[in-house]
Formats: C-alpha cells, structure tokens, sequence
C-alpha cells in the first residue's frame, strides 16, 4: 500500500517536472518577455536600462538557470506577471478558480450521480431499449462538442422560453445579476445550472459508458456464479458481490475524467460568461497574452496530475487487493 | 434411491454468429451419497451440464430447451426462482475450476462463507462465524479464526480451493458439483484436494458429481463414470468396470492418451482430430470423423445408449450400474489393448504422416 | 443440414487417413477475422447509416466547387441575412453570403483537418509507441515520461498558446493538433507491443533470425490496425471538434473563409442567436452530425474488431 503510493509520487514528480519545463519553454520562445510588459508602449526608455532591468529580473542568466529561479518562484506561488497589464497572474487566476471550482465541481457531481446510475441500470438490462437509449446518450456526449451544447441549451432554455412565453426560465449567461431581487446565494445558483449541465453531459456519458462496460464484465466473471450458487437473492448478488466490484475501478475514472472536464469548462466558461480560469485563459489568448495562457496551463495540469494521484490512492484505499499485500 | 435424474437434457448457446449445440439430450442418475464422474475433453458439454441443473446457465444466451431434471423426484425446470435459490447451496451446492477467480476479490473470506449460512438458516451472525471456523478446520485450514478477516488474494491457490469446498458443504447439501476441481491447482496438491472431497463427502453422505477431463481423478473418486463427447453421453458403467473394458473408441483413446506409470510412454496415444465445435446440428454419430471403427452407417446414425449385455436388466445408479455404450461397432477387448481396430477392413495404423504431426501445433497453426 | 462430410463411405481402406481435419466438418469455408468483423459491422445499423452519411459528406467535401450553389464567399447584394427561401435554400449570412454553400466547403476545412491531424498523430505515436514497447529499457522509460507529461496539460491550452504566434490557417491548425494527440496512441501501441512481443509467433519470427524492423511492421503491427483504426475514428472526431471550437472562440479560421466552427460563431452575437437561428443551426447541425457519424462509426468498429471489449482498463 504505502509502497503503491510511493511509486505513484514517483510517477507524478517527473511529470510535474515535465510539465514546467514545456511551460518555461513556451513562455520563452514566444514572443514578448516581462520588459516589453513593464515597459509601456511609446514611452521613452534607453536600451540601457532594459540591459539593468533585465540584470535585476535575472534575464540575461543561461536558460537553465533561469528555469531554475523560475520554479522557485512558481513553487512559491508566483506565476510572474501579465504581459498585457502586468497584474500578477497568481492573483488573477485566484480571484477566479473558486467560481472554476463552484462550476466543475457542481459538473462532476451531477456527472458522477447520473452516469453511474444509469450506468447500472444500463447494465442490468442490456438490450433493453433504456439501454439502447444509454448508448445513444453516450455517444452524443462524446460527439456533441460543448460550445454546440452551450449555445443550444442558451437559445432553448433561455432565448425561446423568452421570445415565445416571455418567461426568463434561466439566465443565458453571466454569474450574478446586479439588479436581482433575489438573495444573492439562490441567484448564483440560478445562474449556475445552464453552464453546469451542459458541463456535466460529456461527463456523464464517460461514467456512464465506464460504469457500463465495468458492471457488464464483472456480471459474468466466476464469483457471480458462485454467489448465486449459494442460493443468494439476486439483489444481495447485484449489489454485495457486482456492484461492489465493479464500482471500485470507477473511482480512478474521477481522475481520468479531469482534462476533458478542465477543456469543457474553457469553452462551458467563455460562452456563459461564468468568470473562471477558462474564460481567462480565452481572454488571455485574444490579448497574446503567453505568459497568462501558460499559468492557467501550470495550474490545470498540476490539478490533474494531482487529481489522478488522488484518485489512485483512494482506489487503493478501497480495493483490498492494493490495500493489503 | 434416486437423488438427482437428468433426463434428455438438451441445452443450446444462442449467439451472434451462430447455434451452439453444447448438449444434445443426456440421461443419467445419480443415487445418494453416489459419487459420479463426468468425463471427456473441454468443450464437450459437462459444464454446462452443472450449470443447467442448478439452472446457472448465463442468460439469456444459454437455454436449456428439452428435457427433465428431477431432484429426490421433483422437477426442477420450471420452478420459481424463490424456490430454486432455496435449492441452491442447500440441497446442490458447487465447487469451480479456478479458486481465485471463484472467490469475489473484495470480500473477506469470512464474509463469503457466512453469508450462504446467513441466507438459508436462522443463526446469528456471530452463530454463523462460529460455524464458519469450525468449517476452515473441516477443510484442513487451522487457524479458521484469524482467516476470517483475509482477502482470497492473500491465500494461496490450494488453501483458496479449500475454502471453495467449505462454502459449498457449509450447508450440508445433497450433492455436490465439482466442476475441474483441480485443473488450476499445482499438481502437488490436486491430490490432497481430491482426498479431502472424497473424505467429506463420504463422511456426510453428500452424493459428488465430478466434472474432469482427468480419467485419473475419476478413477481416484467415483464409483461410476459417465463419458460424454460432443454433448452426448457415450458411455457410462461402474468405474471399474469402464477402465477393465472399456467399449466406445472415444473412452478408449482417452484412456490410451493419459500416461500410466505401469506403460511405456512410447503407448501414449493422442486422440487425432478435435471434437465438433457445436455450431452445426449433430447428424450421424458425432465421433464419426475422428474415429477408426467406424462403419459407413456411423455418418447417417447417431447410436444411441444401450446395454452393453442386451438381455441382463439395466441398473441406472450404485456399483452395480449396467455398461451402457453408444456405438455401432464398439472395440472387442484385444482391440482396446492395441487401441485400433484389429478386424479386416480397417486400416492397419494410423497414417504415419498424421501421427507425426503434435495435435496441439496443428490446432495453434489452423487458429 | 449435410454440414458433415462424407469422404469416404465404406470401412476405410489402407490409403485413406483416418484423421480428417475437423475444419472439413463445415462445407462453408471458415471466416477470417476481418470477414467476421466486416459481417458484425454490416449488421450495426446505426454504424453503417453513419458510414454512408461520411462517405456522402466526403463526397460533397470533394465537390464542393462543382456542386455549390454559389461561392462561398461570393455576396449577394438583395440578401443580406436573409431565412432559407428558394435561391438561398438555408438562407444567406449578414455579409449576403449563402450559408449552403458555405457549409459545402466547410465539410472541407472539417474533414481534412480531421484526416490530416489524425494521420500525423498516428505517424508520431505508432513511432514513438513502437519503439518504447519494442525497445524498452531506458527508450521506454524516457517516452513514458514525456507521453504521461503531454497528457497532464490540457492540449486546448497549448494550442491556444500556439496559434497566436503560428497563425491561424487551417494547415497549421491541422498539424498542431496533431502534433498534441499523439499519447493515446503511444500508450495503445506500446500496451499491444509489450503483451504481442513475447507471444509464440513474435518468438518463432526471431527464432529463424528475422530482424526488428521486420518482425515490427510485419508481425506487431497488423495486429495493432483494429484498435488503431477505432482511435483513428474516435481521434478525427475529436479533432474535428477542437478545430470548429477554435473558431467559434475566434482563434481558428474566420469569415469570409468558409468553416463550420467559423460560421458557428455567429451564434455568439445575440443578434443572430435570437434573431437569424438559420445561420448557426446549420453549421451546427453539420458539425454534430458529422461528428456523431464518425464516433458510431468508430463504436461500431470497435464492438465489430473485438465483440468482448468492453473498454474497461483495470
């Protein structure tokens, strides 16, 4: 177990490791470097005092060792500052990631719960026509690319309902409304189903698609057969010896799950207006700002890295075969 | 008497691609505290036999689609579930091929030998991990109490099998289905693990149907054998009795292709050929294309299972059970000797060509 | 059923050989694999509708300029936004452009992003795949590590890093994405090398002294083509929605060139979401369509190639 972790870490350094150095590259080679940032447009510095500024800030050091201070610098949780503006991207990206995590989290949730549920029912009756209309729900998930979902659920859920009835069913947009009447709580969460359902749909095809196939394999594996020759009722088997089997490698899909749910929010984000690290991340790239695109890069990747380490000791926390050697 | 009949049992495999004919109308009986083997190669019908009288086949693509099971004279096809899952565990209970994949992974020992305990008798719990304990020192496995709690990784292939055997007699049953009780086992301990079935059911007078591709572990433990080929059986009499004569070409290449202490190894004698893959419907007799006795009429018929000795009356069970064969030339004793027919007409040997050839490398090329 | 046959009908005389091969006992001829999975895949219906709507979006990809209607950037001066009617079947775009049209050559942009990403992410991570799984050791260990740290970032953000400063033609956004989806691949191909190269016919193939490049392309990889090809189906459909995505950000190709992504971001003008539906739905419409082919057609080769996968990693 504690070895099973160890070996994990092991793993995840040299990917973290990996991760900032494509980052440092990408923000190196593209153009633009924290001078040009500081030094405004038009105004009137000498060549000399970029040379001295660029001796104070470390610039002029071997890539190397630039890389070196750079990483002390993220670790400590400096992520330089913003080409356009100069703010500190740090602070920028924390302002946003608790609205980030309002909406993932509120995305996985619905995910989680719908996809493994109807991933077992979908399982229980194979070739049923619930199954068959699971399968249609999964691949639409998988095809139905986001912004499609997002723009779609805008114009049928907010626009028509608007435009036919005049009922503001659901706001097409942004996270709280200044002349709102209603408590501030209930009006962020209004505002927070439309982006966090049509988050939440790719995901719940992708459990439910796993919870499927998992259930389906463990069904018919020989331990089934044995507990139902003991003359077991068939939900004591289900759900003593199918589900709880098939239902532990589920957790790790958590983990999998993040990259695709991190590319979902950024479209999910811009689209709503939600103000996360998404839709910073797109604001970023229309201003060419390389140095912003790549904090976002930083944190998301070693959210997901981190994410799967997590994932992977919770799985060996519940899977005895991992958790006692 | 008669503990468990299987009559004219027929069960088909529906798949995509085609009809699997895996048994194809089988008849035997069982006394109790009888001890039956069930013999041929894999893929020949016996599991799915074991399956379908504890009616365990995998839905919905095994069916069983004729015939009649009938334990201590009830019939059990058509039962309601309620009623077959009270069967299950207490009057038939079954043992696996593969211990480890038999066992569920991510429960304690100790909770799956309770829980059919828990789900057929009114005891505690803590009554039901007594007699678990008590159930680990049945099978030779001594410190029952500190077991309960570990997982069956944790227990080694023998010790794993073990505990199958206690989770199957912890309800006393009627009968007990090993189905390869040892096939996954390091053969050092198949052995004990046959004395131990045979010891325990004895003891308890359970009856043992044993499903093996081993005639030498049908000749270690049961009374009778019964040997099936392409879901059919083909011949069946009291253990002694088939290994001292036996009459069906199949039962005699079987015998000839396990290696005796008491022969030269140049006597092993594979059988050529593989047996029928079940996809087409059975038409003559099933044994007709890998057999050297047969008869031009051996295409057209199936034979079916007759006394041996036409005139003596048939006895179905116990060591006195009748010597059944179906075959339209069975081998006269000198002929089981040389394992080929002996009579004019038939080929002297095998091509020696084809002989040379290992039976496994022609199947891994052809696949 | 005279499924058994019959070589000889007397007792057998000394020339015959007793053994027949039971292959004989079928008087149809055995399947091979790709037959079988071929007769699988035609049974899927829902795989085969999606096989014919591609092969008639590749077609019209094709012929765009023959069979268009009008250029799609052509403007016509009397309509100007104007609902689907009978010279603009599904109606013309702010600019006057016709929106049929537009999709027509759209399904080019599309298509031949999906195709050409696809193929340079194959190329990289067979490459890359093979040589980790064939290799192993240190090669395996240091591609490892850079296939799990390309993985950790979300490709989205490297590519939204990267067309700023490459431009935004849809070559270049075509091998960028491709240039980013290589490790699913590596992964799978690695995965089949490790198991397939210590199998028997690997071992038989070294064992009368072929070389490594030999045994990789003739005895390794043909047995990777069926899960490559349901990546390879799975991978266009993705990459083709990164690239419409881009464009409805803003980032990829915009108007006046003709994409589906390009003309799907005019549902983020209000204007249009609310008042000219016409003009987003249908790039919409294709987008989802030619997407959701693609992916049943990648579900259905998969069941077809392996009937028991079930896509469970454990």
């Amino acid at each position: 177990m504690l070895r099973f972790i160890a070996r994990r870490l092991l793993i995840a350094v040299p990917i973290l490791l990996g991760v900032t150095v494509l980052t440092f590259t990408f923000a190196n080679i593209a153009p633009g470097d924290p001078i040009s940032a500081l030094v405004r447009p038009g105004s009137d510095v000498k060549p000399r005092d970029i040379e001295k500024l660029k001796e104070a800030l470390g610039l002029n050091k071997p890539l190397p060792e630039r890389y070196v201070n750079w990483l002390g610098q993220v670790v400590q949780g400096n992520l330089g500052a913003e080409l356009v503006g100069g703010g500190s991207i740090a602070k920028a990206l924390a302002k946003r990631v608790p609205n980030t995590i309002k909406l993932m989290g509120t995305a996985l949730t619905i995910s989680v719960v719908l996809g493994v549920l109807l991933g077992i029912l979908s399982a229980f009756r194979q070739h049923s026509k619930l199954d068959n209309a699971m399968t249609v729900v999964v691949i639409s998930g998988i095809s139905l690319p986001p912004y499609l979902l997002a723009i779609l659920a805008i114009y049928f859920l907010a626009v028509v309902p608007f435009q036919l009835f005049g009922i503001k069913l659901l706001p097409a947009g942004g996270q709280v409304d200044p002349v709102s009447t209603l408590p501030p709580i209930i009006d962020e969460l209004w505002h927070l189903i439309l982006p966090a359902l049509v988050l939440a749909f790719a995901g719940t095809a992708t459990f439910l698609r796993y919870t499927r196939a998992s259930v389906l394999e463990v069904m018919h594996r020989d331990f089934v057969t044995t507990a139902r020759s003991k003359g077991l009722r068939e939900q004591t088997v289900r759900l003593r010896h199918i589900l709880r089997n098939a239902l532990l490698p589920v957790v790790t899909v958590l983990g999998l799950s993040m990259p695709s749910l991190i590319v979902g929010a950024i479209f999910v984000e811009t689209l709503f207006s939600w103000p996360g690290i998404g839709q910073y991340a797109i604001e970023s790239t229309r201003e060419h700002d390389y140095a912003a695109i790549m904090g976002v890069g930083l944190l998301t990747s070693t959210a997901i890295v981190v994410a799967n380490l997590v994932t992977d000791v919770a799985y060996a926390f519940v899977d005895p075969r991992i958790r006692i050697r | 008497m008669t503990l468990l009949s299987v009559r004219d049992l027929v069960v088909r495999f529906q798949t995509h691609e085609a009809t699997i004919h895996a048994v194809n109308g089988v008849s035997f009986e069982m006394a109790a505290g009888e001890t039956l083997g069930l013999v041929c190669e894999s893929g020949c019908g016996k599991s799915v036999t074991s399956l379908a009288i504890t009616q365990l086949l995998p839905a919905p693509a095994g069916r069983i689609e004729g015939g009649e099971i009938l334990l201590n004279g009830r019939s059990l096809l058509g039962l309601p579930e309620a009623e077959m899952r009270s069967i299950r565990g207490t009057e038939i209970a079954m043992v696996f091929q593969d211990p480890l994949t038999s066992l569920n992974p991510v429960m304690t020992i100790g909770n799956q030998l309770t829980e059919g305990i828990l789900a057929h008798q009114d005891v505690t719990p803590a009554q039901a991990r007594e007699r678990a304990v008590e159930l680990l020192g049945m099978v030779g496995i001594a410190d029952g109490q500190k077991r309960l709690g570990t997982y069956p990784h944790q227990l080694s292939g023998g010790m794993r099998q073990r505990v199958m055997i206690a989770i199957a007699l912890s309800l006393k049953p009627k009968l007990l289905i090993a189905d390869e009780p040892t096939t996954a086992l390091d053969v050092t301990i198949q052995a004990q693990m046959i004395d131990l079935i045979k010891e325990l059911t004895a003891q308890a007078g359970t009856a043992a149907l044993l499903i093996t591709h081993d005639l030498g572990v049908v000749a270690d433990m049961t009374q009778r054998t019964a040997v099936m080929y392409a879901g059919y059986i083909v011949e069946t009499a009291a253990t002694p009795e088939l290994y001292a004569r036996p009459r069906h070409p199949y039962t005699i290449g079987l015998l000839n292709s396990i290696a005796r202490i008491d022969r030269e190894p140049a006597a092993l004698r594979p059988i050529e050929g593989s047996p029928p893959d079940g996809t087409h419907a059975p038409e003559g007799c099933p044994f007709a294309p890998r057999c050297a006795w047969r008869l031009p009429t051996c295409w057209r018929e199936n034979p079916l299972l007759a006394a041996d000795d036409p005139v003596a009356p048939v006895i179905t069970t116990g060591p006195a059970a009748s010597h059944l064969v179906a075959c339209h030339n069975p081998a006269t004793p000198d002929e089981v000797s040389a394992g080929r027919p002996l009579r004019q007409g038939f080929v002297a040997a095998p091509n020696p060509a084809l002989a040379a050839l290992n039976p496994a490398l022609a199947v891994a090329s052809a696949g | 059923m005279t499924a058994i046959a019959r070589p000889d009908e007397g007792p057998i005389g000394p020339e015959v050989p007793i053994w027949q091969p039971t292959t004989d006992l079928s008087l149809r001829p055995p399947l091979s694999p790709r037959q079988l999975a071929w007769r699988r895949f035609r049974r899927n219906r829902l795989a085969m509708t999606s096989l014919v709507l591609v092969v008639a979006l590749a077609v019209i990809a094709i012929l765009a300029s023959v069979i268009a209607p009008y250029s799609p950037t052509e403007v016509d001066l009397k309509a100007f936004g104007k609902p689907p009617s009978l010279s603009h079947i599904l109606g013309s775009d702010r600019s006057g452009r016709d929106v049929l049209s537009r999709l027509m050559h759209g399904a080019r942009v599309s298509l031949s992003v999906g195709v050409v990403a696809v193929g340079i992410y194959l190329a990289i991570g067979i490459t890359l795949g093979s040589l980790a799984g064939y290799r192993r050791g240190w090669t395996d260990a240091i591609i490892g590590r850079v296939t799990d740290t390309v993985m950790a970032i979300p490709a989205l953000l490297i590519i939204l890093a990267v067309i700023p400063l490459i431009g935004r033609s849809p070559l270049n956004i075509m091998i960028v994405i491709g240039l980013l989806n290589w490790p699913a691949v590596t992964r799978l191909v690695r995965g089949e090398f490790l198991s397939l190269r210590e199998r028997e016919f690997t071992l038989a193939a070294r064992g009368i002294g072929a070389r490594d490049r030999r045994i990789i392309l003739r005895h390794i990889l043909p047995n990777v083509t069926g899960p490559l090809v349901v990546l390879a189906s799975f991978g266009m459909a993705e990459a083709m929605i990164i690239e419409a995505g881009l464009s409805v950000l803003g980032l990829g190709i915009q108007p006046p060139d003709a994409s589906w992504g390009g003309d799907l971001q005019a549902a983020t003008d209000v204007g249009v979401l609310t008042q000219k539906p016409w003009l987003w739905m249908a790039p919409g419409a294709a987008i989802a369509i030619a997407v959701l082919s693609i992916n049943f057609i990648g579900d259905g080769l998969r069941d077809a190639l392996d009937p028991r996968a079930t896509g469970v990693r454990r």
